[in-house]
């Protein structure tokens, strides 16, 4: 999902680090002291869970797991990426510091979305909480790649085409990511329900 | 209260059957998602796309790679010149990742890879490569022989009959090159390798987060007091 560098136009980069910054500083203002932690400990998954691929077959995928962070965090989960993107273009040339923008808005939106329509279940928990972590965990790769897709309208390749090819790619790692962030949001509120209480 | 009693157990063991059918629904997602991987090849999902090339023998070969090892099978590369900036050619990587063309214009080369998924890097050969692939000396030189045969250097008659200074230097660079073909591909390989992120770089990207968080709760520490 890390859009290199020298791919988009001038307009679509200072869109997106406009996008981007709005919502960094949405997050900045809603994370307060007691969070603090909790949004360090999911960037660093964030950062690390890009950077481990798991061969399977003959290609490899990796987790982005913006879903989780976006469930979990909310409008926080825009600081967290931004941090972990900013390493990833600096420590491995992913992506890059032009592109820095978009990437977010890339990855935090449809996590801040998934927020919006999962955060009510996911809290309540059990098999319900599940099943909306999973949800939450799909929507943010989906959407992520819609927006991968739209960003790239402007470099001129058809968007039907383009959406297809983005969805075909993420389709396993939709399912993979959805039962990861089940896993995780059902395992969270087992041994460490006040995760899941705050920032009703 | 008996009949109640027993009302939940029932419901409860109704409940616990799902839960086993739930699970080896679970399963059988998991299964079919592993599946599904196999067939669906991911590889345009990759991060970060890097292309390599070197000129050999009158032709070019471009190989182009994900960060993680995969090919990029299929994809895009064009040909510039980097002197003008003019398109020259383009073509497709094969299943290998490979691109092989002749070699169009003597000039430093330009070669764009733009995998799918605004995947894009390129790599530059520069004009001297260029040119002693196609077999002409470097601009200012092409004099060698003259050099050799200069007055310093009066030909010694037992090397003489044996070859001309154009044949020796073939049959040298021919063996040359067949020696150092494995060094050629370590040297592919290690560049390939060094664009995978290690140990040292994740651990130290994890610390500069936990830094990040440390400096953020000492300010948002020092406000609240």
């Amino acid at each position: 999902m890390h859009i290199s560098e020298g791919v988009l136009s001038a307009p679509v980069l200072v869109a997106g680090a406009l996008l981007a910054s709005s919502g960094v500083a949405a997050g900045l203002k809603k994370m307060d002291y007691d969070r603090i932690p909790e949004v360090a400990v999911l960037s660093s998954a964030f950062f690390v869970a890009s950077l481990i691929h798991v061969p399977v077959g003959p290609s490899s995928v990796h987790l982005v797991l913006n879903g989780l962070l976006g469930v979990l965090l909310g409008w926080m989960a825009f600081p967290a990426i931004v941090v972990a993107l900013v390493l990833h273009a600096v420590l491995f040339q992913f992506g890059g510091l032009t592109t820095l923008g978009v990437n977010t808005v890339i990855m935090a939106a449809p996590g801040v979305t998934a927020y919006y329509i999962f955060n009510r279940p996911v809290r309540r928990g059990g098999r319900m909480g599940a099943l909306a972590g999973f949800g939450a965990g799909a929507t943010g790769t989906a959407l992520g790649g819609i927006l991968v897709a739209a960003a790239l309208l402007s470099t001129g390749e058809g968007f039907v085409g383009m959406a297809r090819l983005v969805l075909a790619a993420h389709l396993p790692v939709m399912v993979i990511e959805g039962i990861v962030t089940g896993f995780c949001v059902t395992f969270l509120k087992k041994v460490k329900p006040e995760v899941l209480e705050v920032g009703k | 209260m008996n009949t109640q009693d027993s009302k939940p157990k029932t419901q409860n063991s109704g409940f616990r059957k799902r839960a086993s059918r739930f699970s080896r629904r679970g399963f059988r997602v998991v299964r079919d998602a592993v599946m599904l991987l196999l067939v669906v090849s991911s590889t345009a999902y990759a991060h970060k796309v890097s292309i390599y090339a070197y000129a050999e023998d009158g032709m070019i070969h471009a190989e182009g790679y994900f960060a993680d090892g995969t090919r990029s099978r299929n994809s895009r590369i064009e040909v510039f010149d980097a002197k003008t900036g003019e398109k020259l050619l383009e073509g497709r990587t094969d299943d290998e990742g490979r691109f092989t063309f002749k070699i169009p214009k003597v000039t430093p080369i330009r070669l764009v890879l733009l995998a799918s998924m605004g995947h894009r890097n390129d790599y530059t050969i520069d004009e001297a490569e260029v040119r002693k692939a196609m077999g002409l000396e470097a601009p200012a030189g092409g004099k060698p022989e003259k050099a050799e045969r200069g007055p310093g250097h009066p030909p010694s008659p037992a090397a003489l009959p044996a070859a001309s200074p154009g044949e020796i230097e073939a049959v040298v660079s021919r063996v040359l090159e067949r020696k150092l073909q494995p060094v050629t591909t370590m040297l592919l390989k290690l560049q390939e390798e060094s664009g995978r992120p290690g140990v040292t770089e994740i651990l130290g990207g994890i610390g500069y987060i936990i830094g990040l968080m440390g400096m953020a709760m000492y300010f948002k520490g020092r406000s609240r007091k």
